[in-house]
């Protein structure tokens, strides 16, 4: 199955101003001496699903916080629904805030704060909604998010590893955001819930019109629900495409042992 | 989709056209978040709605952009003029997976929603805060066995005791306490001299103010601050590190591998504490004497010698051993509220902080209730 490729076209099409909903062009990033990245250009288009792969270590995570301005970085520059975020500021920089969802490795959730007060977090701080829509809403996405609805009264301390990202992700979805991050959705998994949550991005991804950002290094993922692969090693963006052609034409060890390895075969095999 | 948090450019709009048959709303803009009080204004009430043999239809042809938070207005606003025989026409496909999903997870987010009985609520929180007391006093007791017997186990083996941890927390409450423990009894030994001799001017007994100063010291005052800045720094301190152990599971850690992390972490803190708080309270009682002292020459002219020679006739060693014997006692049960809350921590960080107060509320608190039953015991008996 090739998930997404006419809708990808379709929002090239009608979107016209914004095809990118990230570019990144000649990204320079080093820590202390090191250098990490090195003139990285990268694209993900409006409307797919974009799984960044790679290697421990090779700054999978660092990329991540970069784009979303939890990192500094030394030079190029990084353009988000089409503002350059070096040069934004303030409320414009607020603005695009509010169009972006981040999922961290385990949720990040408030411990103090009930889920469905997690969720409200971002609704209380952007918008002036009354109480009793925002119960709603926050209910909504909770219940879109497939936690139960009993869920929305217990404390993250409370829930399973599976609840809480999905407890995080109903999080994200707070705003009705175009872009949502997702760092290691399926990590910590069982194979049944991993697999639940790729269909869950991917119905969320298409009832929504969402741009999903995602870092994995589950195969199962990325052949279940990605669009496109990029991956990361020796410092910048080595191949970009479909999982299919990466298979095909790896053109890069690290590809070549991901991709046409023992564990990709068998999945391969069973699809 | 685009631009959606932009100010919207279409604000949402509502025509109702009377037809031939069905009554037909018709809404244009966009139905998004960052317009929803125009949303929830545009709608009308079903009262508003002219009356109809048939259900209206929602016509949605003219709508711009939709999200979740638009979908669901509509899906409560069909709810509200007659459900399921009101239709959506003309609706654009995107628009309709939405509509779709937000209507199935607005009916399971309906499902369970909790109805809060404000009285009932009160009683149960009362009840449970009493019954905590209770709860709190038998969970106690229980660890107080379970630290007897892990004890027990290593007196019988004394190769499972940890010598070093026990040297450790030894320096870590005791040596480490004494400058601020030193501190405050002297300068409470120098208020009590004052103050008693402020009081008895009165009565011209002014050097009874010594006899007073060395009785209270001994007996009450150096074990009660000794034991009240013990119970500050080191049963939160117990907390604080057992606590941290257990939220990052090295407590089941050490279950698992065959480890009693009661005889591990509780034995050597609480037996550390039980020999050095009586230390500490040696140095308590002598630095109260010797605040005393100080103020006494400053404020009664008395010189030290004079000072010395009158505490020694109002004082015996009795006054003493008093105090002193208060001071295992009072150790054991601060080591023990400290462990028995590092233990109750549970998974999340904020757990840590709340168990901490905890320990220093009751540690600070079952101090004064055990030496007032010493007090009342020890007068009783003749002491």
């Amino acid at each position: 199955m090739e998930p997404g490729t006419d809708q990808q076209t379709a929002s090239l099409a009608n979107g016209g101003k914004e095809a990118y909903a990230i570019r990144l062009r000649g990204l320079t990033k080093r820590i202390g001496s090191q250098l990490i990245f090195e003139n990285l250009n990268l694209d993900v288009f409006r409307g797919e699903v974009l799984a960044v792969a790679g290697g421990s270590g090779a700054g999978k995570s660092v990329l991540l916080r970069t784009i979303l301005g939890l990192m500094p970085f030394q030079a190029g520059s990084i353009e988000v629904l089409g503002s350059d975020l070096s040069t934004v500021e303030g409320e414009e920089r607020t603005s695009i805030e509010r169009r972006w969802g981040v999922l961290f490795q385990d949720g990040a959730l408030f411990s103090s704060l009930t889920v469905l007060q997690n969720v409200q977090v971002p609704m209380r701080e952007h918008l002036n909604l009354p109480l009793k829509t925002m119960n709603e809403l926050a209910r909504l996405k909770i219940a879109m998010a497939g936690l139960p609805a009993n869920a929305a009264h217990k404390f993250p301390s409370e829930l399973s590893g599976g609840m809480r990202k999905r407890a995080g992700l109903a999080r994200a979805l707070a705003l009705d955001p175009d872009i949502v991050f997702l760092d290691e959705p399926t990590s910590g998994l069982d194979p049944i819930g991993a697999a639940a949550f790729d269909r869950l991005i991917r119905n969320l991804q298409q009832t929504l019109g969402l741009t999903v950002y995602m870092i994995t290094h589950d195969l199962d993922s990325i052949f279940a629900v990605c669009d496109r692969v990029a991956v990361l090693a020796d410092k910048r963006i080595v191949r970009e495409g479909s999982p299919r052609e990466l298979v095909q034409n790896p053109g890069h060890p690290w590809v070549r042992e991901y991709f046409c390895g023992e564990r990709a075969r068998l999945i391969e095999k069973a699809s | 989709m685009l631009n959606r948090h932009a100010i919207s450019e279409y604000y949402p709009g509502c025509r109702i056209a009377p037809g031939a048959g069905a009554v037909r709303i018709e809404l244009s803009g966009d139905w998004t978040l960052a317009v929803l009080e125009k949303v929830y204004a545009a709608l009308p009430t079903s009262r508003e709605l002219p009356r109809s043999a048939q259900a209206p239809e929602i016509d949605l042809a003219r709508l711009q952009m939709l999200d979740t938070a638009g979908a669901l207005a509509l899906v409560s606003f069909r709810e509200s003029i007659g459900g399921a025989a009101a239709r959506f026409i003309n609706v654009r496909p995107e628009h309709q997976i939405l509509l779709d999903e937000v209507a199935r997870a607005a009916l399971a987010a309906a499902e369970a929603t909790p109805r809060s009985q404000p009285i009932a609520d009160f009683v149960r929180r009362f009840v449970s805060a009493l019954t905590a007391i209770s709860r709190d006093a038998i969970s106690l007791t229980m660890f107080l066995g379970e630290t007897a017997a892990a004890l027990g186990r290593v007196i019988v083996r004394p190769s499972k005791f940890r010598g070093t941890a026990f040297i450790h927390q030894i320096q870590m409450t005791g040596l480490t306490a004494v400058p601020i423990v030193s501190l405050v009894c002297f300068l409470i030994g120098g208020v009590i001299m004052q103050q008693g001799a402020r009081q008895l001017r009165n009565f011209g007994a002014e050097t009874l103010a010594i006899d007073m100063l060395g009785i209270l010291s001994l007996r009450e005052v150096g074990v009660i601050l000794a034991a009240v800045m013990v119970a500050g720094r080191s049963a939160s301190a117990f907390t604080a590190q057992i606590g941290t152990m257990k939220m990052r599971e090295e407590i089941d850690a050490m279950r698992t591998l065959g480890i009693d992390p009661i005889e591990t972490l509780v034995v050597p803190r609480i037996l550390a504490l039980i020999v050095a708080l009586p230390l500490l309270v040696f140095i308590a009682d002598i630095m109260c004497l010797a605040g005393g002292a100080v103020m006494s020459k400053i404020y009664l002219a008395l010189d030290t010698p004079i000072f010395l020679q009158r505490l020694n006739a109002a004082v015996t060693a009795k006054h003493f051993y008093v105090g002193l014997i208060k001071a295992p006692f009072v150790a054991l049960v601060i080591g023990l509220v400290g462990c028995l809350e590092g233990l109750r921590v549970t998974g999340s960080a904020e757990s840590v902080g709340t168990q901490v107060t905890a320990a220093v509320v009751k540690a600070i608190f079952l101090v004064l209730v055990l030496d007032a039953i010493f007090a009342i015991f020890l007068s009783a008996s003749g002491f």
